[in-house]
């Protein structure tokens, strides 16, 4: 594809790892940053909103984006805890970009994943969700063809207007791997945003995620025999079924598929 | 004038003249040298060269006797041949004895050659052809020329015999003899080797090698560096350029790699000759050795200034290395192969981020969880939940201490299953032996072999340091551990970081306790056994004989492999190969049970998690692999355990609160 | 079976004979004594328990006599109690996903918190639903819905966002809603949900899986952490925050509602593409076939995973042995899978893979060997060869095919 007039930013933000909880390169964003390298290569911007830390090693998340390949990263300096979206609207309206890339939610924080819906709304740009691929675009017409995820890998094909905002979903092809010295020596080029605070969110109280209760198949019976018979029955019927011969095998397969509503 | 004179006066031309080509030759291969980066010369090793060429270098050249005895002859007898030429036809020192020794040197560089010749006629594959197939004529032309041309000097035979027809055939003789011989030496003939050998083996980059010394820890680069690993050949030390000249292609390091034997895209010996491409440019169409398996000759080529990988070498050479050493240590040259695939390793890991197969999510998983399949953190320690271990640290109320005997290194085994097992014997024959012992647990990190060896010199460092600031804040007098490959971290490369330790494996610190009778093996069982010896603990760390003599204290009488000890082959699970996993023919794990199985051995043991998970992974039926504490658990004499077992857990319980 | 109830007067006969033999398996309900009082005779009722002592059970329930089970054939089809709303005191507004067509768990779910709310505190609101495009499903009213909005033309049946969104608009400006649900998923509710928070300015409570009092608990950090903030009017809540409504019945009355004006959408759907199940990433694949060392005909196997809509996989020799590329290679030094359904075709199990299939919910065997690790881990294990247990499997999943293709031309 030769994009070379396409202007195509990509939003990035310090992830957070799912066991460790260190901070990381986000995946998802990781993602939008290889589609858009696959879009405009070297002329791919990348943005980042946050706090800056001063010691080189705790940059590390933000520099293995620069690993990618990246010569530089702009940088909008703000407290890590205020809200994010008035501060990159007010600096993407200078850019007018065609497409911003961002992913679909946040490793850390709320991650309830609106700041892409909240960026189209205050650009008035198109905002499609989840995006795959983007398999073209076409800057005479403005539009381009995007490919959308959706569950069990099925993808769903669109053609959005632009300019527009996509997030990248986890479906997106595989982020390359960050190279230390291009990380170490890529560019922060920071400027100092505004400072809007999230007044709401400070009030919330947050706590590491509780394990959910895994849902028990409630059986409703009149009476506690046929509550017990129910509760038996599945762990005696189901767990660990030896059949042996081939027909029995194959119809006893093919019922375990049906019962899961794979067939 | 007679043909005599004449041969004297032309002699006099030609050997200067050659010599000052040679010279000429020597100047411009040291200014092809000199490209390299900037490295510590130590001049004091060109001192050391004839004592490093006749007892280390011959140390290797004599597992092959023939060779050996063969290279003595010729060797010997062309460096004689070569001072006396030049002192007699040179300086013109007419002096009976040296013709004297000059006719014995020459006819004893000629008998060596007819032994070269013999060897030559039937090449084993490893033995490269072209230029090489030339050199026993050469050596054969030279000594003869020279032994008849000396004949009539000492009177043997009257001057001018055989008139000027000799003459002739003596000028054509001593021009090709010298041609190669001295011209060759430093325009890249096969004599090259003896010229750049030699200095190679004086300002070799690890002089800690000679001497029977050791020295295999990787070598740390400046992160902060413009460039970080080596792209183009000018990109290596200057010492490792020489060191690549230094090759004789025999190819003992094609013979001993397992990545070669299983069909992988390796050959450490074309490696090499690919970097004196790479450093004076060409191609390698000349190359007259086995290729590549699968890369057919001819189809690549380099220069000084032209990026290796993928041009010169494809990547998958450099990843199909386990890292093993055999190479080196088979190497007569004393040429570091290992070195210079880590160090263009570390070129497409930190600067590209080319890292092959599943390498780019074990590095993430390393940097995010400090071990390598990115299990969460705060889990390490939880295969050890029903072992009651001590733990190093400052918490009193949970028991933890500042000081102990040994600290135990737990490794990566941690997280898998399989070798948890031998984990716990390890820990049972602690307690049976009553050693004071504790673990870092949740504190300790993934020691760096793996990212180091793949490459990412940034998070083997970041690693390294950590560890050690957390094991300099404990007091202990040994570390015990049952990896060799974190055994070979902590012992070897933790230094160049300030880890200064007093570092074993688990087979070293049982054969102290057991000889000194704190733990009883019960020795009547027969078992038909053989040993793996890990590249790690073996190549790496000289360990050879702890591991066997616990299992011979255990009554077995090992059934050794033909491969065992220095010569050992890899089991495949080393330098990240699994996780680069470059296809080839055959699996190297394979192979190293085939070689179990010809002993026909039912249990092999083995010293190393890793070498456990690759030949567990070989198919079954297939010998049993045990670790060698589990086999020593088996074996531990019961009463023993019970009476000083209670004691211990008094001990780790009451003693240590 | 008809409901009509048929004498049988040989039945009858026998049991006023209290001398007939078959006598005592007839007498069923009460029989009154010559005195006129009620007689038990326990000798005939009651079951013999598991450990060989007899059980009465007094309810009744596990009393099978033919009289006695058409009967409770006919009470099973019990009638919920018809939960009404006459005068709603509020609407709580529920957008559905209706996947092709049909309730799936997850609206389900929403519908079940929508009814919490529009019941606590003796509340008297109404949970109005609103669904797009077609409905097949009729059990609406049993799900909990008390009103129905049904926007259905042909362009519904597209992904139209930004359409929808305008909908909703138009529906809460009309009806106030006190809260607005929507499920937090990838099937449509999680994109309409922001889009509708950003047009109405609102900021929504996403994840939302708890609600206690006047806070619910919301996933934040990509599910590593619990958020818990106040109530707010547009909540996007996830699976089982709250369980099905399962004991009542409601009106489901529709509310009349045209769909609204909206042009300058700026998103064109181009429909699906048709995925090969082997282009899904093992990690995210919900049906795996997985072959191993025990597989002799790997063309078979490709086969039936092609039948079955299933992705490959592997263990760690089949790899090896270069019948299957490596990226396909299950287990902790392969990838971690999280299907719903693996099959574990010649795969002893290896510790390595055992731990990769971990997460597994249903694992299926089949092998040859009874006693390998894999038979003891599966919650299905069928013994015997692999080639003809897929060969008849795949004979049977086509012959299904067939008949619910054939059911379907039928209808």
């Amino acid at each position: 594809m030769t994009n070379d007039n396409l202007s195509v930013i990509s939003l990035v933000s310090i992830g957070e790892h799912p066991t460790s909880r260190r901070p990381r390169r986000a995946e998802q964003d990781a993602r939008a940053i290889e589609l858009g390298i696959k879009l405009v290569g070297e002329n791919l911007q990348t943005l980042h909103a946050g706090e800056l830390p001063d010691d080189a090693n705790q940059q590390t998340a933000l520099r293995s984006y620069l690993g990618m390949g990246l010569a530089e990263m702009n940088l909008l300096e703000m407290p890590a805890q205020a809200d994010a979206v008035l501060v990159i609207a007010e600096h993407l309206k200078q850019q007018n970009p065609d497409v911003i890339l961002t992913g679909v939610r946040a490793e850390s924080g709320e991650s309830s994943g609106m700041l892409p819906y909240l960026l189209a709304e205050h650009l008035g740009m198109a905002m499609v969700t989840s995006i795959a691929d983007i398999l073209s675009v076409d800057e005479a017409n403005q539009q381009a063809e995007v490919l959308q995820a959706l569950p069990r890998g099925q993808r769903r094909k669109l053609i959005v207007d632009l300019p527009f905002v996509a997030s990248v979903d986890m479906a997106a092809a595989m982020p390359r791997q960050s190279a230390f010295g291009p990380a170490m020596r890529g560019l922060l080029d920071t400027a100092v945003a505004g400072d809007f605070a999230d007044e709401e969110a400070s009030t919330w109280q947050t706590s590491n995620a509780k394990k959910r209760p895994k849902r028990l198949k409630i059986i409703k019976a009149k009476t506690a025999a046929d509550r017990f018979k129910a509760a038996t029955a599945k762990a005696s019927g189901g767990g660990g079924k030896v059949v042996h011969g081939v027909e029995e095998s194959a119809q006893a397969i093919l019922d375990l598929l049906v019962e899961e509503g794979l067939v | 004038m007679s043909s005599s004179e004449f041969l004297s006066q032309f002699l006099f031309t030609l050997i200067t003249f050659a010599l000052l080509l040679t010279l000429v030759g020597a100047v411009k291969r040291i200014l092809l040298w000199s490209q390299g980066q900037s490295s510590t010369i130590h001049w004091l090793g060109l001192l050391q060269i004839p004592r490093r060429y006749l007892v280390d270098l011959h140390h290797v050249v004599a597992r092959d006797k023939y060779m050996s005895n063969t290279h003595v002859a010729t060797a010997g007898g062309f460096v004689l041949s070569a001072i006396l030429i030049i002192l007699l036809y040179v300086f013109q020192l007419k002096l009976q004895i040296l013709t004297w020794t000059l006719l014995g040197s020459s006819l004893l560089m000629f008998v060596g050659s007819l032994f070269v010749m013999r060897r030559r006629r039937n090449p084993p594959p490893n033995l490269s052809l072209g230029k090489w197939q030339r050199l026993p004529k050469s050596l054969m032309v030279f000594s003869l020329s020279f032994f008849i041309l000396t004949l009539p000097a000492t009177g043997i035979l009257p001057s001018d015999t055989g008139g000027w027809l000799l003459a002739v055939l003596l000028v054509v003789g001593i021009i090709w003899g010298i041609g190669e011989m001295f011209f060759g030496m430093t325009w890249g003939g096969p004599m090259k080797h003896a010229f750049a050998g030699a200095l190679h083996l004086g300002l070799h980059r690890r002089q800690e090698r000679f001497g029977d010394g050791q020295s295999t820890g990787l070598k740390a680069i400046d992160l902060n560096a413009k460039k970080l690993g080596v792209e183009k050949p000018i990109d290596f030390k200057w010492n490792q350029l020489l060191s690549f000249d230094a090759c004789v292609e025999c190819g003992r390091c094609e013979k001993n790699c397992p990545a070669f034997a299983a069909g992988q895209p390796l050959n450490p010996k074309k490696l090499i000759q690919d970097m004196v491409i790479g450093m004076a440019g060409g191609d390698d169409a000349k190359f007259a050795g086995s290729p590549y398996p699968g890369i057919e000759v001819g189809t690549h080529k380099g220069g000084a200034i032209i990026p290796i990988v993928n041009v010169l070498v494809e990547n998958e050479t450099l990843w199909s290395c386990t890292t093993c050493r055999a190479c080196v240590d088979a190497c007569p040259m004393m040429i570091e192969h290992v070195d210079a695939i880590v160090d263009m390793r570390r070129f497409e890991t930190m600067e590209k981020g080319q890292t092959p197969g599943k390498g780019s999510e074990i590095l993430e998983n390393l940097s995010a969880t400090d071990n390598p399949n990115g299990y969460a953190p705060s889990t390490r320690m939880n295969w050890a939940a029903d072992q009651n271990l001590t733990v190093f640290g400052q918490n009193v109320e949970k028991q933890e201490v500042t000081q102990a005997d040994v600290l135990l290194w737990i490794g990566d085994a941690a997280f898998d299953m399989r070798n948890q097992r031998t984990l716990r014997a390890i820990i049972k024959l602690l307690r049976a032996a009553e050693v004071n012992f504790a673990v870092l647990g949740d504190a300790e990190f993934d020691s760096g072999d793996l990212a180091r060896r793949l490459g990412d010199e940034a998070t083997f460092q970041r690693l390294a340091t950590s560890n050690i600031r957390t094991m300099n804040k404990y007091q202990f007098k040994t570390i015990v551990t049952a990896d060799p490959h974190a055994f070979h971290c902590l012992k070897n490369e933790y230094v160049e970081f300030g880890g200064h330790y007093n570092v074993l494996h688990h087979t070293g610190f049982f054969a102290d306790l057991v000889s000194q009778n704190k733990l009883q093996l019960d020795n009547s069982k027969e078992l038909a056994l053989t040993y793996h010896d890990p590249c790690y603990l073996g190549r790496y760390n000289g360990e050879y004989d702890a591991p066997r003599f616990l299992l011979e204290s255990m009554g077995v009488k090992i059934k050794e492999m033909d491969r065992s000890k220095s010569t050992a082959r890899c089991c495949g699970g080393g330098g990240g190969a699994p996780v680069t996993d470059i296809p080839g023919e055959q699996r190297i794990p394979d192979m190293r049970m085939a070689d179990v199985v010809e002993t026909n051995a039912e249990i092999v043991a083995v010293a190393c998690p890793q070498c456990n998970l690759m030949l567990e992974g070989v198919v079954e039926p297939r010998p049993e692999v045990k670790d060698i504490a589990e086999l020593m658990l088996d074996a531990l004499i019961e009463g023993v355990v019970e009476n000083t077992g209670e004691g211990v857990v008094a001990n780790a319980v009451g003693g240590e609160v | 079976m008809s409901e009509l109830f048929r004498r049988d007067p040989r039945a009858q006969w026998i049991a006023r004979n209290r001398l007939h033999p078959l006598h005592q398996t007839l007498v069923i309900g009460p029989v009154f004594g010559p005195s006129g009082l009620l007689r038990k005779n326990l000798h005939s009722i009651g079951f013999i328990g598991p450990n060989g002592l007899k059980r009465i059970d007094r309810s009744g329930a596990s009393n099978d006599s033919a009289q006695g089970s058409r009967r409770a054939a006919a009470a099973s089809e019990v009638i919920l109690p018809l939960h009404q709303v006459l005068e709603p005191a509020f609407y709580i507004v529920v957008v559905l996903d209706l996947v092709s067509g049909r309730l799936n768990g997850h609206d389900k779910d929403t519908l079940g918190l929508a009814q919490q709310l529009a019941n606590r505190n003796g509340g008297a609101g109404a949970v109005v639903a609103i669904a797009f495009g077609e409905l097949k499903d009729d059990s609406l009213d049993k799900a909990g819905v008390d009103r129905l909005i049904h926007l259905d033309s042909p362009h519904y049946e597209q992904y139209n966002p930004e359409q929808r969104c305008n909908d909703l608009q138009v529906i809460v400006d009309d009806l106030k809603p006190q809260h607005i649900l929507l499920p937090d998923s990838i099937n449509g509710g999680g994109d309409l949900g922001r889009r509708l928070a950003t047009k109405l300015q609102q900021r929504p409570a996403c994840g939302v899986w708890k609600l206690i009092d006047d806070t619910v608990t919301c996933r934040g950090s990509a599910g590593k952490s619990d958020i818990t903030r106040p109530l707010s009017q547009l909540m996007l809540v996830m699976e089982e925050c709250s369980e099905p409504i399962s004991e009542t019945r409601h009106e489901n009355i529709v509310i009349p509602q045209d769909t609204s004006q909206f042009t300058g959408a700026k998103l064109i759907d181009q429909g699906n593409i048709s995925v090969d199940p082997n282009a899904i990433p093992l990690a995210e694949a919900g049906f795996i076939l997985s072959g191993g060392n025990g597989i002799n005909d790997w063309p078979q196997f490709h086969h039936t995973a092609s039948v079955l809509g299933a992705t490959e996989g592997a263990s760690r020799v089949a790899v090896d042995d270069g019948n299957m590329p490596r990226e396909r290679q299950v287990g902790a030094t392969g990838t971690w899978v999280t299907a719903q359904v693996y099959i574990a075709v010649g795969i002893s199990g290896a510790i390595q893979h055992m731990q990769g299939i971990g997460q597994c919910e249903k694992v299926v065997a089949i092998n040859t060997d009874e006693g390998c690790d894999m038979v003891k881990r599966a919650d299905l294990s069928a013994i015997g060869d692999s080639t003809e247990i897929l060969t008849r499997l795949v004979e049977l999943i086509e012959q299904r095919k067939q008949t619910i293709n054939g059911g379907a031309t039928n209808d």
